[in-house]
């Protein structure tokens, strides 16, 4: 009797565990990845020869469909190209960053990639008080009368032009005149794809009209799919033909409810974020035309690989930033827009074309 | 509440020792002499043998992993000051649970009251940052009085509206993190960060930040502190007797002229109150400036805190000292074995869900389940 | 006719509400529509999760834990039916979390007596955790929910694009679910009893009334709905799983309860109310028409609650024993 009480909330707690037959084993035991012929562990990180890489998310996690999860296989891919250490770590606390961030220069890491303009700050500090490791701040734009650390760069994105050539398929596009934005918090890599977009789509099409709208509240802006859903399904209803999925899991929520509609991939269609929302969110491929996309991953991958050899080259490196490929839509968007779009990112690449985006 | 104690009959929270008891000794005695102790220690190495399991099946050694967290937590240079630093807020959003509870409210608003006083707080202490230590006493105190205005209008609502205070504190927790993205995001948003558009207030200075003293965060002596006068003022004063006649029996309360409204907006302010310096002190001491990342869970994690110490203010101390240990432990463990931080969540839960199942104690002591005690909190009242 | 005037304010209010909305629609066809819809589809998981609170507190068992009860069914039925590519046995994971977990919330506030407000805490709590942790990224729905229009109805203006066409399963079981309990709860004899068992439980006990198992049985059972409110947002509200993607909407469905005063219908119409709100707040910041800030209009739904039940209190009562264990013997 006593042992069947004892064992009840235990079995109780596994079955509940087990709830949704969510028993797929973690592939890989640790956040460590090794290729074939590189470092088993980070006890030799100290080594010349042996090449260490580490990343810490700020309050994300590195499966976040978003930029931790871009940064995170940049970073991996790097440390596989050149046969290093790679490891992670995802922060729960923002007064965690220095303590994470340390346990990587204690071990002597190599390089330590950190994520988010929110540890914009930390970043600094510890690149300041670790010269041997080399810092690389993705989204982070630093105050260059403050930070004189050599050994530390910022990964910026023009996120505006990719938001503006988006913007400006979106415009010829459309036939409703009508496009929107489905976005997520309200902070600065979000407003200038949002502001770019809406440029892009003006410039395209004076007619044209953007609806946006942020999610309201702070703490789970991104990870609102239900939220975005709705949203899109509104603005969709309200005549809006093309939707810009912006803001993580909120966003990927819009462009999946684009694909639900009974016009989607023949008159209604859905822009992804970030990375080639293609491969990442499969669930939007009815309607995905395209993706304003921040190269995270490859500028990530860039500069772990650049940082083995040589240094920095400033304090900010402006990663690339484009559309993604238009897949099946290919044969769908017209030869002519085709050729306009890709004039004006010509153009912006070569920096004769701005596209006004202030914040 | 749950099975507080053995005796069934035995009140809402046993009442704390002997007069000649000191507060720090209060709650060891409390812990050994009272057999809630035994089933919480029972309750641990439970869910930390479930915990086992679960990290067995991450392909991890369990002892290493737990090895790793306490020392991670505890040993490693600057630990245990993190752990402190980190167990000073919980206390006081343990405490800002407790209060409210012993009259029989149960105060989910935590999260928002620490919001809106970790705004509060790094604001005014930036304001006054020229004043030097004047200036965080005066960050501290609008925290307070932040968190305390929000809990007082669930106070309110509760005393005079008949609205449950739990419907209520939920509501104001949305409103006020709305409210906070809102100010951080706009009117008290850094200039500095008006260019890049950083959600984070003015820096405060230097000198008005709250430190430490010898290692030990000033945050934490005060939570400490406060925690003891919790417990004094529950079990040793007029006010703390009226809270626990309210929390008892409403009814007899008002017979013997108690002012059941004023007892219950007051217990919300001073739960509130608590939250908030949690909050003013959270922005002051760690990252000396408000974000939004910096509340986290702590309000909530009050809730865990205030049930793992069996509403009993000194016995906050030990729970959230748990509580920071984990949260500590967890980036190292992931360093260490790559297994998520989110098990240190599991395991918290586990651990609550053991402590608050009262058939565990039933089961040690083999009380009767017949006659268990009235609720502790007043849902429908 | 007779129950016409009985039910003179419900009455004029609905028509109210129907001329005022009628009124919109003419004005602006295809806003009063769109945002009828997204109040519909805000409305779909409250009210199946407002459900739950109803049977549980008529029965007199609070049921705080929805929101944890949601997101784990939201969790079981997206990874099921992904796993499994059935959205059938996704639906039916959902349904059967949902019934778990309110099993295990009835065994323990019921049975052990545990404090029905912690055992709902430590539910959501555990709920928390359990899912975050075994998240796994990378899966997605084998299909689409199946949706259909209503032969005629969905012809009518304005309620057939929002009620009746691209009907799908949750709302269908919304609907039914808010006009079976209604009739349930005041026209059976299990809604007697279950009231009874909510009210007065000693009195129910001396009339021959299994009162705790009527209570174990009735937040058990309710759990399904909670289950199917969680699989509505991760299967049909939107195709993926994440964490914490209930965002209190579990906890809103109890204010909702409240202000429906404990009544199915009223519930649904205050989650009606609820969903136009936020619509509201919606279409402020997409037509730019004033500038708020997002941050606050998304208070807006948070504040109307509060002031709706500081005036609404001393009017609607809850039942009398809910929050209470029953003790046989106790007087």
């Amino acid at each position: 009797m006593k042992a069947k009480y004892f064992v009840v909330p235990a079995v109780a707690a596994l079955a509940l565990a087990g709830c949704g037959g969510s028993t797929g084993n973690t592939s890989s035991s640790g956040g460590g990845s090794q290729a074939a012929g590189a470092p088993t562990d980070d006890s030799k990180c100290a080594d010349k020869d042996v090449f260490c890489v580490g990343l810490v998310t700020d309050t994300g996690k590195v499966d976040d469909k978003s930029f931790n999860q871009s940064a995170h296989e940049g970073a991996k891919k790097a440390a596989e190209n050149v046969k290093g250490y790679y490891k992670y770590i995802e922060t729960q606390d923002a007064k965690d960053y220095a303590a994470n961030m340390k346990k990587f220069t204690d071990k002597k890491y190599d390089v330590v990639v950190t994520v988010g303009f929110l540890m914009t700050d930390a970043t600094a500090a510890a690149a300041a008080g670790a010269p041997d490791t080399k810092f690389i701040g993705v989204d982070q734009g630093y105050d260059a009368t403050k930070v004189t650390a050599k050994n530390v760069t910022g990964l910026i994105f023009p996120e505006d032009q990719a938001g503006y050539g988006a913007g400006y398929l979106a415009g010829l596009l459309t036939k409703t005149n009508k496009l929107g934005q489905v976005l997520g918090l309200e902070i600065p890599p979000v407003q200038k794809f949002a502001k770019g977009f809406e440029a892009g789509a003006k410039a395209a099409n004076p007619k044209v009209t953007v609806t946006t709208v942020y999610h309201p509240a702070g703490d789970n802006a991104f990870a609102d799919p239900v939220w975005g859903a709705q949203q899109a399904k509104t603005q969709l209803t309200q005549g809006a033909d093309i939707i810009f999925g912006a803001g993580g899991n909120t966003g990927n929520g819009a462009l999946q409810e684009v694909a639900k509609d009974s016009g989607a991939g023949k008159d209604k269609f859905c822009i992804g974020v970030d990375t080639d929302q293609w491969d990442t969110v499969p669930a939007a491929q009815k309607c995905l035309v395209t993706s304003a996309m921040k190269l995270i991953s490859l500028g990530v991958t860039d500069l772990v690989t650049k940082a083995k050899d040589a240094d920095f080259g400033g304090l900010q490196t402006m990663g690339k930033a484009g559309l993604a490929p238009y897949h099946d839509f290919d044969s769908v968007v017209p030869a002519d827009v085709k050729t306009k779009v890709a004039d004006i990112v010509k153009q912006m690449e070569a920096g004769t074309l701005q596209t006004g985006v202030t914040l | 509440m749950t099975d507080l104690t053995k005796e069934s009959a035995a009140p809402a929270s046993p009442p704390p020792a002997k007069p000649e008891d000191k507060p720090s000794g209060g709650a060891l005695a409390f812990l050994f002499s009272h057999q809630s102790g035994i089933v919480i220690a029972v309750a641990l190495l439970v869910a930390l043998a479930i915990g086992a399991i679960l990290i067995r099946y991450q392909g991890v050694s369990p002892f290493y992993a737990y090895e790793t967290l306490v020392k991670e937590a505890l040993f490693v240079d600057g630990g245990l000051e993190r752990t402190l630093v980190k167990t000073a807020p919980l206390i006081l959003t343990g405490l800002a649970v407790v209060l409210p509870l012993r009259v029989g409210l149960f105060n989910i608003g935590g999260q928002g009251q620490l919001n809106l006083g970790a705004i509060a707080g790094a604001w005014l202490g930036y304001l006054f940052g020229g004043w030097g230590p004047l200036g965080a006493v005066i960050g501290m105190a609008a925290g307070i009085v932040a968190g305390a205005a929000v809990a007082a209008i669930a106070g309110a609502l509760k005393a005079w509206r008949g609205v449950h205070e739990v419907i209520s504190t939920i509501m104001l927790n949305s409103i006020s993190v709305g409210i906070t993205w809102w100010l951080v995001q706009g009117p008290l948003q850094a200039e500095s960060a008006k260019v890049s558009h950083i959600p984070q207030t003015e820096e405060i200075p230097e000198a008005a930040r709250v430190g430490s003293i010898v290692g030990i965060p000033v945050s934490f002596l005060i939570a400490v502190a406060l925690a003891a006068l919790c417990w004094w003022v529950l079990g040793r004063t007029t006010l703390g007797f009226k809270f626990d006649t309210v929390g008892k029996n409403k009814h007899a309360a008002v017979y013997a002229g108690v002012p059941l409204n004023k007892i219950i907006v007051l217990s919300m302010v001073f739960g509130g109150g608590l939250a908030g310096l949690a909050g003013a002190l959270e922005a002051q001491g760690t990252l000396h400036r408000f974000e939004p990342a910096i509340t986290g869970s702590l309000g909530f994690d009050g809730i865990t805190i205030a049930l793992l110490a069996r509403i009993n203010p000194v016995a906050t101390i030990p729970a959230a000292f748990l509580v920071g240990v984990l949260r500590t432990g967890a980036g190292g463990l992931q360093f260490a074995t790559g297994i998520a931080p989110e098990i240190v969540d599991l395991l918290l839960a586990l651990t609550l869900l053991m402590v608050s199942i009262p058939v565990l104690g039933k089961w040690i002591f083999r009380s009767r389940a017949d006659k268990v005690q009235a609720s502790a909190t007043s849902w429908g009242n | 006719m007779s129950w016409i005037t009985k039910n003179k304010t419900t009455v004029g209010a609905f028509v109210g509400v129907m001329i005022a909305a009628y009124l919109f629609y003419f004005i602006s066809g295809v806003k009063a529509t769109s945002m009828f819809a997204y109040a519909w589809a805000y409305a779909i998981p409250l009210v199946l999760a407002a459900m739950v609170g109803v049977i549980g507190e008529r029965s007199g068992v609070v049921n705080i834990g929805i929101e944890g009860q949601m997101l784990v069914s939201a969790f079981g039925a997206f990874f099921a039916a992904a796993y499994s590519g059935s959205l059938l046995v996704g639906i039916l994971v959902g349904m059967g979390c949902g019934l778990i977990l309110g099993g295990f919330l009835a065994w323990t506030s019921v049975k052990w007596r545990m404090d029905q407000i912690i055992a709902g805490v430590v539910l959501n709590i555990v709920a928390t955790g359990i899912t975050s942790f075994y998240y796994k990224p990378g899966q997605q729905l084998p299909g689409l929910m199946p949706t259909w229009d209503v032969p005629i109805l969905s012809k009518i203006p304005l309620l057939g694009p929002v009620f009746f066409s691209g009907v799908g399963v949750f709302a269908t079981a919304a609907i039914l679910a808010t006009l079976a309990i209604h009739f349930a709860l005041f026209y059976t004899r299990w809604g007697l009893r279950t009231r009874s068992v909510g009210e007065y439980p000693s009195a129910a006990d001396t009339a021959g009334i299994n009162v705790e198992r009527l209570r174990l049985i009735n937040v058990t059972l309710a759990g399904i709905l909670a289950g199917m409110a969680g699989a509505y947002l991760s299967m049909d509200g939107s195709s993926s799983f994440e964490r914490g993607m209930t965002a209190g909407r579990g906890f809103l469905a109890l204010a909702i309860m409240i202000m429906g005063a404990w009544r199915p219908l009223r519930a649904g119409a205050a989650a009606l109310l609820f969903g136009f709100i936020s619509a509201i707040g919606n279409q402020l910041q997409a037509d730019k028409i004033i500038t708020v800030a997002p941050q606050l209009v998304g208070t807006l739904p948070y504040i109307m609650t509060l002031v709706v039940l500081a005036v609404a209190a001393g009017k609607v009562r809850a039942p009398g024993a809910v929050g209470q264990p029953f003790v046989k013997g106790d007087k």
